[in-house]
């Protein structure tokens, strides 16, 4: 895992590593740590490690290559953060990424975790498809997914 | 050992510790739930607890949360799993779960209140 981290003024850290499980708690310590002691309030800086977290998780578990790296911007006069999570997927894992994401996107923040959270609980294939709902409505960020050829990329901004 | 004969779980990071407390049944939740697949463990755990819970006649137990630092979506997956469960048996045969959560920690503030909405009346968040 390289670590990337430069001065507040230039508004971002980047973190790049080989997709481990073991490494993501790592990943998220650090960075609740870094924001809750150089950028912003103790809750928005749980909000955006969970998001991270849930975001590399999803990165980690459908990687189909060594490249999965995250962006956390920030903006230091609103306080504005975006987290972005990049990692090459197979097509299957993308289109089912793409249809969570549609699924997830509208509506009641709240009505779509729980809806998401009934339906996780009738799965029974060790997936849960919850946590991009979960960021959702608990950061009440906005969710973005792009995909070029095979890379995806997920950002959440989170005001 | 708990009056269920249930063992406490030590996974990775996690503990789950089953006691008795003040004649309730406590179910306490310590340390990360960060594993790829929690329901491998919480899942045969969450169905015995549910099983004994019912065959004993058991109307409340208690869940803590207070010192879990981190749950993620699958651990949630498998906690709504359970509380699902109330849902299938008969009004009569259900008991109460209380959740205890703590106020300091943001996703138990914003995650823990929505286990509610699962089955209604069967959730208590304190």
């Amino acid at each position: 895992m390289s670590v990337k981290t430069t001065s507040l003024t230039d508004g971002y850290i980047e973190l790049k590593f080989g997709p481990r499980w073991k490494y993501i708690a790592c990943v998220r310590g650090f960075i609740q740590n870094f924001l809750a002691i150089s950028i912003v309030d103790q809750s928005k800086a749980d909000k955006i490690a969970m998001a991270a977290s849930e975001l590399l998780e999803n990165a980690v578990k459908y990687a189909s290559r060594d490249d999965t790296h995250i962006v956390i911007k920030v903006s230091p006069a609103t306080e504005q953060i975006k987290i972005l999570v990049v990692n090459t997927a197979k097509e299957e894992s993308i289109q089912t990424l793409l249809s969570i994401y549609k699924k997830i996107s509208d509506g009641d923040p709240l009505q779509v975790y729980v809806t998401q959270m009934k339906e996780a609980a009738l799965r029974s294939d060790g997936k849960s498809h919850l946590g991009l709902a979960r960021i959702r409505y608990e950061t009440g960020g906005d969710l973005n997914v792009a995909v070029n050829n095979n890379e995806v990329q997920v950002s959440i901004a989170i005001g | 050992m708990n009056r269920l004969n249930i063992e406490n779980l030590h996974e990775d990071r996690m503990i789950v510790e089953v006691t008795d407390d003040d004649s309730k049944i406590t179910v306490t939740f310590k340390g990360d739930i960060d594993m790829e697949d929690p329901g491998m463990v919480l899942d045969p755990f969450f169905s015995t607890l549910h099983e004994r819970l019912l065959a004993q006649k058991i109307k409340e137990v208690n869940t803590d949360f207070k010192e879990l630092n981190f749950l993620n979506s699958s651990g949630i997956k498998a906690v709504a799993k359970w509380i699902m469960k109330l849902g299938e048996v008969s009004e009569a045969e259900r008991y109460t779960i209380h959740i205890q959560y703590n106020r300091d920690i943001t996703w138990q503030v914003t995650s823990l209140p929505t286990l509610n909405f699962l089955v209604p009346g069967v959730v208590k968040v304190e």
